[in-house]
């Protein structure tokens, strides 16, 4: 028999083309969702039906993660050219997981490996985009926008343009103080809340002897807020202010209603109780655990929140790799698998929290195939991760042939970036084919991990 | 040019409000009023130079009484080898800047600085280089070295954006925050991959624009050119946090390896050293077309940083024409203004003084056109309103004790949540400007800014309580209002928002002047509330 690794190798001694290969998940890219996906345990055709009420958790891997060392090739003309071009930062097969098809899955990235056996992860290596230009922030709003034409607005929040109501000002929320484009519509946007004591309004008001003017003073600046401005000029700012203002007005009233406290079930990275530490032996960034746990909070409190969006930044790794990625990489793979096992002792309205969530996670770009001097820059294919009980886990898409690089030493992508949010958009959120070509410009292949 | 050929002759009163709200934090009308009887271009040219700026008494309360909070000791810690206890540090007492402090640190004394200044373009035009040459404390880890940078645009903001340019790709806070410091291509191999963060950045974000007349080569020759530069640190720099005795720099010199032993004995890390390694590239680079010696004879690549500005003198002038026009007039320039004021910055060759002097003596600049149609960035927005509201600096410094704004209470988390984390920027594009400025979050924090200063917050810190934004109804007004249309018009004079909606603020006078009118503490009281309404009004929000 032919296993997927022989096949692989096999192949790559006659071609050296891995990005040509179909094995790497080729069947998993169709519109008819039939999906073989490369080397995970899920797989099967068919597309899944999503949960009552899915909710999508987005994580941005803000800075261009370096993901050759997060999913390093372990084997063929790839491992060469790997090894070749990454003589001090190489990841080696020692320190991985089998990922199938000649990939390990770095150990740093932690739980990923349980998560990986129970076939509860797809893996996108290789996801980009036409003509990278190789900056962080054209590439950000290129993958915020989502779109066959960009026109400023945001995949997701053209999303809740269709799907949001003039009441619904919780059904997006961001978890950052300042929303990315992704998430800006032509009419809604998401509501940012950063935690879950003191979203109040008039929070100071509230707590000291001017109770009684409260009333007064919120009805009054929310007049202001919705009165038309009077200079003409000025009326397109002055309406985002009053947006923003009503925005917030209205969706702390349905917050404080609704939020509830709750202590996670399990530690999280950055807690003195959680396990793994970093190579110093510290405790891990706590940053990605905080807004994890107040989703898992926002999640188990009911909030008719559709899709959240969380963010870890710091993956800009030009110097200090070796410390600082395995660092991210613990921080980043702790805090979803803790999330993820919190979510089990979540019971909501509409099932257990596991079952309606899918976590879906994007990077700028990956970074240059060659070292520098104890880093990377700025490169081109990034590598996106989806997990949830739903998923049928593996590999989609190609791996990106690191012997057949582009002008500038950088890796061809091999999937759309636009295929992803296609795939979630059909699959997961429950929108029409016609819906999300529409949403996204045209048609994109959709993958087979739902 | 000619969008900037026509000058602003006279001026009146709005006119003076509208310059000083975008070259400094605005201005009483009262203050306004006195220049406005000065004539324009003399008065701008003094605005822009901060001559007869009196700095005497500022700077005597900056060193020695600024920062009202009282600091709890910090225990020591035993797990740490040397670890000493650091004292409490009771207030009144200057801010402590440090360099193993935190940002906030340097933010509380930031904002005090840009609320009291005598010259607050120049806090002005620091905020606007800060944003443009934006960097993080999280990675540079030295209050010092983050401080110095903002002091240089202080220092050289107005300089030739040549030497600017120059001087920040030479400055150790820079050098650690995009890795030039990390950027080596050893000798006498020559062969090493340069580390091309900074040299990407410098052309994408510090004077070109992305894809503005630049390609993938130019960005790893230009990395070639710089590589090797790196600064070195005085044993005496180093400061030393006793409860975590690790050696943080204040101050950094700038070298490339020229071989010589190392003078100043330490690297930017504190790390003794007495020879820099040879680390610098040695041959020609091409750079955007032309051909240099990045070796010893052409300054290690000095001539090659100031070189982009005339190189691509047309791309860099729109580039930074962009940027001042959105900064500091419309965020709707036409393409006509963009491109005289990038013809301007060419004829004054790239002289930033002379840029500004001319584009802030347009009537362009003036036009009534372009008022209110920028969203204020936070920072601007709370000093702006802090000058309005809280105590006059004469009076908060004469008080017993003193009473200036508890900054460090705000600093950090409040400043992030308003959306400007300023010293700590999350990447080297700062902050997106304008509607970037405003969104729920942001509208959010804004309301409990407007809180503290109009409503008067009180707030425990540590054992003891804090008036955020001292402040004192009477000063806000020249004389006693007789009714309440009066209390709000000299408000909006003060908080300068908007236009508001008549009917706004019908509703707002009848909900709290709903009786007969008396200026008691029950008025005075209302006068607060009216004052946050407005702050947290749409109309409050541009400038």
């Amino acid at each position: 028999m032919t296993t997927r690794r022989s096949f692989l190798q096999t192949g790559l001694a006659g071609s050296a083309a891995l990005a040509g290969l179909t094995a790497c998940g080729g069947g998993g890219s169709s519109s008819s969702g039939g999906s073989s996906n490369g080397g995970g345990s899920g797989g099967g055709g068919g597309t899944t039906p999503p949960p009552t009420a899915p909710i999508l958790v987005i994580v941005q891997i803000d800075g261009g993660n370096d993901w050759l060392s997060m999913a390093p090739p372990t084997a063929g003309a790839n491992l060469t050219a790997y090894q070749g071009k990454r003589t001090t930062l190489r990841i080696d097969a020692a320190n991985t997981t089998d990922l199938g098809s000649g990939i390990g899955l770095n150990k740093d990235l932690t739980g990923f490996d349980l998560l990986q056996a129970a076939g509860r992860v797809a893996w996108i290596p290789g996801i980009g985009m036409p003509n990278p230009n190789l900056s962080h922030f054209t590439a950000k709003d290129i993958w915020g926008y989502g779109a066959a034409t960009p026109d400023g607005t945001g995949w997701l929040g053209r999303w809740a343009d269709q799907v949001f109501s003039a009441s619904d000002v919780l059904k997006g929320v961001v978890v950052e103080s300042i929303p990315p484009i992704m998430l800006k519509g032509h009419a809604q946007s998401f509501v940012s809340i950063t935690g879950s004591t003191g979203f109040v309004y008039p929070s100071y008001l509230l707590r000291t002897d001017a109770l009684a003017a409260a009333n007064t003073l919120a009805t009054g600046w929310l007049q202001s807020l919705t009165a038309t401005g009077t200079d003409p000029v000025s009326l397109a700012a002055y309406g985002a202010c009053s947006a923003s203002g009503k925005q917030f007005y209205d969706a702390q009233s349905q917050f404080n209603t609704l939020i509830k406290t709750r202590t996670p079930s399990v530690p999280y990275p950055g807690e003195a109780a959680y396990p793994v530490k970093t190579l110093a032996g510290g405790n891990l960034t706590a940053g990605l655990s905080n807004e994890l746990k107040l989703i898992a909070q926002m999640i188990a409190s009911d909030l008719p929140t559709q899709v959240y969006y969380a963010r870890l930044g710091g993956w800009d790794t030009h110097s200090n790799q070796t410390t600082d990625h395995a660092n991210l990489q613990r921080a980043l793979g702790g805090a979803i698998k803790a999330f993820y096992d919190d979510l089990a002792s979540i019971t909501t309205a509409n099932g257990n929290a596991q079952d309606r969530v899918l976590i879906a996670t994007w990077s700028e770009f990956g970074r240059r195939v060659q070292e520098n001097n104890g880093g990377t820059d700025h490169g081109t294919a990034a590598l996106s991760f989806v997990v949830g009980k739903k998923v049928k886990g593996g590999l989609y898409g190609g791996y990106p042939n690191l012997a057949d690089l582009d002008a500038n030493g950088n890796m061809k992508h091999t999937t759309d970036f636009r295929s992803l949010y296609a795939t979630l958009l059909e699959r997961w959120l429950g929108q029409s084919a016609t819906v999300t070509d529409q949403i996204l410009g045209t048609n994109y292949t959709r993958l087979g991990f739902l | 040019m000619a969008t900037f050929d026509a000058q602003k002759t006279s001026w009146i009163a709005s006119d003076v409000l509208h310059f000083a709200r975008r070259a400094g934090f605005g201005l009483s009308p009262e203050a306004a009023a006195q220049l406005a009887a000065q004539p324009v271009g003399a008065t701008v040219d003094a605005w822009v130079d901060g001559s007869g700026a009196g700095f005497g008494s500022f700077n005597a309360a900056l060193n020695a009484n600024a920062d009202p909070v009282s600091y709890p000791q910090v225990p020591a810690n035993p797990n740490v080898p040397g670890s000493e206890a650091l004292p409490a540090d009771p207030a009144p007492h200057p801010f402590r800047l440090e360099s193993w402090r935190q940002a906030q640190n340097g933010q509380a004394y930031w904002a005090w600085r840009m609320h009291y200044s005598p010259y607050p373009f120049q806090e002005r035009l620091a905020l606007f280089w800060h944003n443009f040459f934006a960097t993080g404390f999280e990675k540079v880890r030295s209050l010092g070295l983050v401080q110095n940078l903002i002091q240089l645009y202080r220092d050289h903001g107005l300089d030739p954006f040549p030497d600017l340019l120059l001087r920040v790709s030479q400055d150790p806070a820079m050098s650690v925050w995009l890795d030039s410091v990390l950027n080596q291509i050893p000798q006498p191999a020559n062969t090493a991959i340069p580390n091309e963060n900074y040299a990407r950045e410098v052309l994408e974000l510090y004077s070109l624009g992305v894809d503005n007349g630049y390609n993938q080569t130019d960005i790893t020759e230009l990395a070639k050119a710089l590589s090797g530069w790196s600064f070195t640190v005085k044993t005496a720099d180093l400061e030393v946090f006793p409860v975590n005795p690790n050696p943080s720099p204040k101050a950094g010199t700038f070298a490339v390896y020229r071989g010589q032993n190392n003078p100043d004995g330490r690297d930017y890390n504190g790390r003794p050293r007495t020879t820099l390694p040879n680390i610098h590239f040695t041959g020609t680079v091409n750079f955007l077309g032309q051909t240099f010696n990045a070796g010893a004879t052409t300054n290690y690549g000095e001539d090659i940083v100031k070189a982009i500005p005339s190189l691509r003198a047309t791309q860099c002038s729109e580039f930074l024409a962009k940027r001042i026009l959105l900064a500091f007039v419309t965020p709707s320039a036409t393409a006509t203004a963009l491109q005289d004021l990038a013809a301007l910055i060419r004829a004054q060759a790239f002289d930033l003084r002379a840029v500004f002097k001319a584009l802030f003596k347009s009537a362009y600049f003036f036009d009534t056109a372009h008022r209110y149609t920028l969203a204020e960035g936070p920072i601007s927005w709370i000093v702006r309103s802090a000058r309005a509201l809280a105590l006059p600096f004469s009076q908060a410094s004469a008080a017993a004790p003193f009473k200036y704004p508890a900054w460090m209470l705000f600093a950090n988390v409040g400043f992030e949540q308003a959306g400007m984390r300023f010293l700590d920027s999350d990447g080297p594009n700062g902050w997106a400007e304008h509607l970037g400025w405003i969104n729920s979050n942001a509208m959010r924090y804004r309301g409990k800014f407007a809180a503290a200063l109009a409503i008067g917050e009180n707030v425990p810190y540590a054992g003891n309580t804090y008036d955020l934004f001292p402040s004192s109804v009477p000063t806000w007004f020249t004389s006693a209002p007789t009714t309440a249309l009066d209390v709000y018009n000299r408000l909006i004079a003060l908080l300068q928002p908007a236009p508001i909606p008549a009917t706004v603020r019908d509703g707002w006078l009848a909900a709290l002047y709903p009786g007969t009118f008396a200026w008691d503490a029950t008025g005075q009281t209302s006068a607060r509330r009216l004052a946050y309404l407005i702050l947290c009004s749409p109309g409050s929000q541009l400038y």
